[in-house]
């Protein structure tokens, strides 16, 4: 089902740009997975996670100028520059708190990974793939319910393990310190999914609007 | 400093005594440092009738005087210290690594007890306690220290190619250190100690880092992990460490053979697959 039926005016070059976005989100994403897999022996990969995320401030401030037209009028778009605005923002978020989360496990002095955090990682892939696909759907107008409804199950996954992770950390006798870095690590992996569905959210937006 | 003296009324010249008094021996010799008169005379009272050597105090000693005494154990209270109280118990556990220690103070918060562990201390009780308890964990912390002193004096362990020795918190395979860490070491002497049985992984967690393991948390397999991989690259036609899935990790050492390790002779093993040798009783 489509949901962008809105006779278009395209500017090719800002969806080329959030295509980029989204694609450097779930690189960011895969890299977290796999150094969360391998970690402390895969802790080289916070360097190109840390790459990731000044790409991304690079690509949302170039979506915001092109957005504001350069000192020029702006392009029209068939989507409002608010919309389009809060989705850059928010598809900066996913790569920000995935590269917060790899820092905190290197600044942490993490010994080896909690398995609930290469589930909640996986699930983060996952929903930043469907978010990938989903921009990608944006411009070709095809198929985006469901990959938005893809999305919000993935964040209700990882709630669930989030929930769980952070109660396995409150059981009798665990290392205090143990509990206060993983809580930090738990957390910051559920904001880079929210993340994820906040861009679902803002992009169920402009689908509405755009009918 | 105000000083008590009880049981054996004070302790002799060190000159005149025996080498340190072991605990299979008997007695111990004792030192507590705590202003809680009440409870030092409860305690005294028992230890008299066991005939401990023991020794009251209400303020820090300077520590020559401490290593003189040649003691087998200290009882703190830090807050009868003041503000240095944490400085003497660090001064103490360092300067005296044989000494056992053993706080006993009233509440305190999870920071504390983890700090004064962390400092050397080897056992923490909280005020109210009954005497009894206090002194089976002195005797169990003494039984350590025994147990540690043994092994040092045995020498090295030797179990296929590795040369394990306590002294040096490292593995050898001829001649040359594995690089182990302190952590990966002590992973490795307690699938040793634990002589061919299976330990799970919630056991060596438990006893490695000295807390629960949480659900999940796999920093056992992860050392495990590098473990196995510095012995394999010191001592490459063995196998040391066998997991048992779902369950843990059990310590054997066995020739690979010939096809395991290509190119590679194998040397005809000098002992049963397994065996645990100490040159000690085997020479």
């Amino acid at each position: 089902m489509s949901l962008l039926r809105r006779s278009p005016v395209l500017d090719t070059g800002i969806f080329a740009l959030f295509e980029a976005s989204g694609s450097n989100a779930q690189r960011a994403c895969v890299l977290l997975r796999d150094m969360l897999q391998d970690f402390p022996e895969r802790s080289d990969l916070a360097r190109d996670i840390l790459k990731c995320e000044q790409d991304g401030d690079r690509i949302t401030h170039d979506i915001i100028h092109r957005l504001s037209g350069n000192g020029h009028r702006p392009e029209p778009h068939r989507f409002g520059a608010g919309d389009l605005y809060s989705l850059a923002k928010r598809l900066d978020d996913i790569v920000d708190y995935a590269e917060q989360a790899a820092d905190t496990l290197v600044i942490y002095g993490i010994e080896a990974p909690m398995e609930q955090a290469e589930g909640l990682a996986e699930v983060l892939v996952q929903a930043s793939t469907a978010v990938n696909a989903a921009l990608g759907a944006l411009r070709s107008e095809g198929e985006l319910q469901g990959l938005l409804v893809e999305i919000h199950q993935l964040e209700n996954e990882g709630d669930r393990l989030s929930r769980d992770a952070i109660a396995a950390l409150f059981a009798n006798g665990i290392d205090p310190m143990v509990v206060i870095r993983w809580k930090d690590i738990f957390e910051l992996l559920e904001e880079a999914i929210d993340s994820c569905e906040s861009v679902a959210h803002t992009l169920e937006g402009i689908s509405l609007e755009s009918r | 400093m105000r000083d008590h003296l009880h049981a054996v009324a004070s302790f002799p010249d060190s000159s005149e005594l025996p080498p340190v008094a072991s605990p299979q021996q008997g007695a111990l010799r004792l030192a507590v440092i705590d202003a809680d008169s009440g409870f030092v005379h409860v305690l005294s009272k028992r230890l008299e009738g066991m005939g401990w050597q023991f020794r009251s105090l209400t303020s820090a000693p300077p520590l020559d005087e401490l290593v003189a005494q040649r003691l087998n154990a200290l009882i703190v209270d830090p807050t009868c210290l003041g503000a240095r109280g944490w400085d003497f118990l660090e001064q103490v556990c360092s300067a005296l690594p044989g000494l056992g220690v053993l706080v006993c103070t009233g509440r305190s918060t999870v920071a504390q007890r983890v700090r004064g562990l962390r400092l050397g201390a080897d056992d923490w009780v909280t005020k109210p306690c009954h005497p009894s308890e206090v002194i089976a964990r002195v005797e169990a912390v003494a039984r350590r220290r025994r147990r540690a002193r043994m092994q040092e004096e045995t020498g090295p362990l030797v179990v296929g190619e590795l040369e394990i020795r306590l002294d040096q918190f490292q593995a050898f395979a001829a001649g040359r250190s594995a690089e182990l860490t302190r952590r990966e070491f002590e992973v490795l002497q307690l699938l040793v100690d634990a002589q061919g049985q299976v330990l799970q992984r919630e056991e060596i967690y438990q006893r490695v880092w000295g807390y629960a393991m949480a659900h999940g948390d796999r920093s056992v397999d992860v050392f495990v992990r590098k473990l196995r991989h510095k012995l394999e690259r010191s001592s490459p036609a063995w196998v040391y460490i066998h997991t048992h899935f779902g369950i843990g990790y059990r310590f054997e050492a066995q020739l690979k053979s010939a096809a395991d390790v290509l190119g590679e002779e194998p040397a005809a093993p000098d002992r049963p697959p397994g065996a645990l040798a100490d040159p000690a009783t085997s020479a």
